[in-house]
């Protein structure tokens, strides 16, 4: 956890960063933790290792499919002029040597994503104990980037991860080929899309995606919108009609708005022309995207903001006087809790009003004649300044340190 | 973890590959190297003007390039790397948890308030270009008085790093009220600070002067504090070697900017560490025990979405305890305003509802559960935490 000085980045700001706070050591049982909060990284290991997977497919691909065209590509006609055969085999021959170049390109990007892979699982191994603040200072980083590029916040999320130093921690290269498709699906544009679902198709075909499907449909809308009623039959015959066998029931949904036209007041076949049908396709799209690449639907920071929020939410952090410390004593955290159940405890965990410590038996609770109750620390420490007397901030009451007594909790 | 198994795994996965990327190259260069030979065998007849027997030729490269195999070749290769890729990934699966949103609750959560939420976090920690840039690219509102205050924090403590205190003594000054209240001596110690500064860089005269200006009104809380401070005054200018060396460690100058923030972000009503770190710090914490419950309760979804509290205790380190929250430990209820934590004179404590139940509504003594004592219902007192 970073303390709010955070000195760590080197951040290109103009304003300096603060210092960083000494961090504590952390206790034993981090290391713990840490371990269980490393399984939680299967995200930060897959999307590379997809993104890998992917080039080296693709690589392959063109290497067997150019090798095999030339190996077609030689044949024993006997009625070619000579002319026509020396000219045939040398451009076989600059084919090759084009696949060559393409090749040695192919792997040094293999080469590159495979570094980052590498970097990745060095990354989680570089965890300890020793760099345990500065570490956890990271992961929020690498959060909050992936955040921002699900959100389509690209310039910002560039930024963070180039102050930071963290680019080959974050998949930015990978949201680039997101952000195509997206905006043109913003601009009301279905061919990068439909490029991508071409390029993605067994997979998406594996998943049982119909988001082609849906991408055909809202083309489809367009032309009846536009009253290009001949050239709608005709995409649908093409374009629709295979999808018939697994989605009939949509299919004619959307082929009857060629009788209800656009201007339709028809609810049922009104809302497909409207506009917010492009953002579900964006939203569509983000989906078939991140299960492609091992992403969590949602983005990581609202899982562990989740997380965390319903850990931390007990009735008292909604009183007035939660303490700031505490992240639900925030207006803005409180809402973002409010649909999530409360925590639970099994054992008593008090914490000091004055010195906001955990009491435990090495500081024990002590109580007060008006049964108020105090670290023995804080007790001790104001009796000392004050001759022995002690007086009780919430009250006022004052009492002698001798009135004391000690309550066990178990 | 298994890290290491999965390192090695990965190293498989990177030397086919390297394999594969050579066996292509190999191919594609013996491929070529027979299409050049018969070009040349065909061009080389050409010349020469002889009867040209270009059909053999062109049968005898095409036998040549199906001996060769080279579709067989890659494939073989290609083969291998996909065993080893498809292996790493199912080693993923094992080791890690394969989705971390399994616990999430698909609830509202309104995607403004996050954005608000990272700009402020980019802001109170110094990173201000980011903050407005987020803003911008989400089209939200500027968050401009927040944006100011922690801009004036990050100008005092950026002028304390290179040791000039102004901006924090004038910081100081105008708040002096409300820092003491919160029973601070920020001012004073940012007084001494700038006094022994004077003493070592500065002369004794000038030491003198800033303490009769600055230092005399602390004089009747912090007597101690000033009469050693005019010791110091004797040894003006080689403090280093004096009895208050101490008084010169730079460790003085590191707590006085963690103290100014804290300071700082206390009269602002904010939080001293980041609210998002700290509740993103308790998410990675708790998420592996909410996955475990979540995993359970996989076959009742409804139940898992109604739920008002969590069924079992999610462990979180003791940083973030903020409240103190008493467990009967003979009920296992939570203390609350109507079932309160009752002392008993043998100084166990149980709520409210375990003491009428054991003293049957007050009507009897009865034994402490923990120990040999004998307690009646009016020795017992509530206790507040």
């Amino acid at each position: 956890m970073d303390s709010l000085p955070n000195g760590t980045a080197t951040t290109a700001t103009a304003t300096p960063a603060a210092p960083t706070a000494p961090a504590p050591a952390p206790p034993s049982s981090r290391l713990g933790h840490l371990g269980e909060s490393l399984k939680l990284e299967h995200q930060f290991l897959r999307v590379p290792f997809e993104h890998y997977k992917k080039t080296i497919r693709a690589n392959h691909r063109v290497v067997e499919k150019e090798v095999s065209a030339v190996i077609c590509g030689v044949s024993d006609d006997s009625d070619v002029s000579n002319d026509d055969a020396v000219h045939h085999l040398s451009s076989l021959v600059s084919r090759l040597q084009g696949l060559k170049r393409k090749l040695e390109e192919g792997s040094r990007t293999e080469n590159l994503q495979a570094q980052r892979c590498r970097a990745r699982l060095d990354h989680l191994e570089s965890a300890d104990a020793e760099n345990l603040s500065d570490w956890n200072n990271m992961r929020l980083k690498r959060i909050l980037v992936d955040y921002m590029l699900r959100m389509s916040y690209y310039d910002t999320a560039a930024k963070l991860a180039e102050s930071s130093n963290i680019q080959d921690l974050v998949d930015i290269d990978v949201f680039q080929e997101a952000k195509k498709v997206i905006d043109a699906l913003q601009n009301k544009e279905v061919a990068p899309a439909l490029v991508w679902c071409a390029d993605n198709k067994s997979r998406l075909k594996k998943s049982k995606s119909k988001f082609e499907f849906q991408l055909r449909l809202q083309e489809f809308i367009e032309l009846v919108r536009a009253e290009n009623n001949l050239r709608a039959i005709t995409y649908a015959r093409k374009y629709l009609a295979p999808w018939g066998a697994s989605h009939m029931k949509e299919l004619q949904r959307v082929m009857a708005t060629l009788a209800f036209r656009s201007n339709t007041e028809c609810t049922t076949y009104k809302v497909l022309f409207e506009s917010k049908q492009w953002d579900f396709l964006v939203d569509q799209f983000k989906q078939e995207f991140c299960k492609l690449y091992g992403m969590t639907l949602e983005p990581l920071l609202n899982i562990y903001l989740q997380a965390g929020l319903s850990a931390l939410k007990t009735p008292y952090c909604y009183e007035d006087d939660c303490t700031k410390e505490d992240p639900l004593s925030q207006e803005s955290f409180r809402k973002l809790a409010l649909p999530l159940p409360y925590s639970k405890q099994h054992h008593s965990k008090l914490v000091c009003y004055i010195t906001k410590e955990l009491m435990d038996t090495e500081n024990p609770p002590q109580v007060l004649p008006n049964g108020y109750v105090y670290s023995a620390k804080a007790l001790e420490e104001m009796a000392k300044k004050n001759n022995g007397k002690i007086t009780c901030p919430r009250t006022g009451l004052v009492c002698n340190y001798s009135e004391l007594v000690k309550a066990y909790i178990s | 973890m298994e890290l290491d198994i999965i390192k090695d795994a990965f190293d498989r996965i990177s030397k086919k590959q390297k394999l594969s990327s050579s066996k292509s190259q190999e191919v594609i260069d013996l491929v070529g190297l027979e299409v050049e030979q018969a070009l040349g065998k065909i061009q080389s007849a050409h010349d020469l003007a002889s009867p040209v027997d270009q059909k053999s030729i062109l049968t005898d490269l095409k036998l040549k390039l199906n001996a060769i195999g080279p579709l067989h070749q890659l494939e073989g290769s290609q083969k291998e790397l996909n065993i080893n890729l498809s292996k790493y990934q199912k080693l993923l699966e094992k080791f890690l948890n394969p989705d971390i949103s399994k616990a999430y609750r698909n609830v509202d959560f309104d995607f403004h308030i996050v954005n608000q939420i990272v700009a402020a976090h980019f802001y109170r920690q110094g990173l201000f270009d980011l903050g407005d840039s987020l803003l911008n690219e989400a089209g939200e509102p500027e968050a401009t008085a927040l944006k100011s205050q922690f801009l004036d924090l990050h100008q005092i403590i950026g002028a304390a790093r290179v040791r000039n205190l102004e901006p924090a003594l004038k910081w100081a000054c105008t708040n002096r009220e409300k820092l003491k209240q919160n029973s601070s001596n920020l001012e004073l110690k940012l007084h001494r600070l700038q006094f022994v500064e004077i003493l070592q860089k500065g002369t004794r005269t000038d030491a003198l002067n800033y303490a009769r200006a600055y230092l005399t009104p602390f004089a009747s809380l912090h007597m101690d504090e000033i009469q050693k401070l005019m010791a110091c005054l004797l040894w003006a200018g080689r403090l280093d070697s004096s009895p208050y060396h101490e008084m010169t460690s730079p460790t003085h100058w590191d707590n006085l900017t963690e103290e100014l923030t804290q300071e700082f972000c206390s009269l602002l009503g904010q939080s001293y560490v980041s609210p998002l770190s700290v509740a993103i710090a308790a998410g990675v914490e708790g998420l592996p025990t909410l996955l475990k419950l979540a995993n359970v309760m996989s076959a009742k979804k409804q139940e898992w979405l109604a739920m008002k509290q969590l069924p079992v205790p999610v462990e979180l380190g003791k940083e973030f305890q903020f409240h103190s929250i008493f467990v009967c430990p003979v009920s296992r209820d939570q203390g609350s305003e109507e079932n309160p934590p009752m002392l008993m004179p043998c100084l166990h404590v149980l709520c409210k509802q375990s003491i009428m139940k054991l003293s049957k509504s007050s009507t009897r003594t009865f034994k402490c559960p923990y120990c040999p004592a004998e307690v009646s219902v009016a020795q017992c007192r509530q206790l507040y935490f």
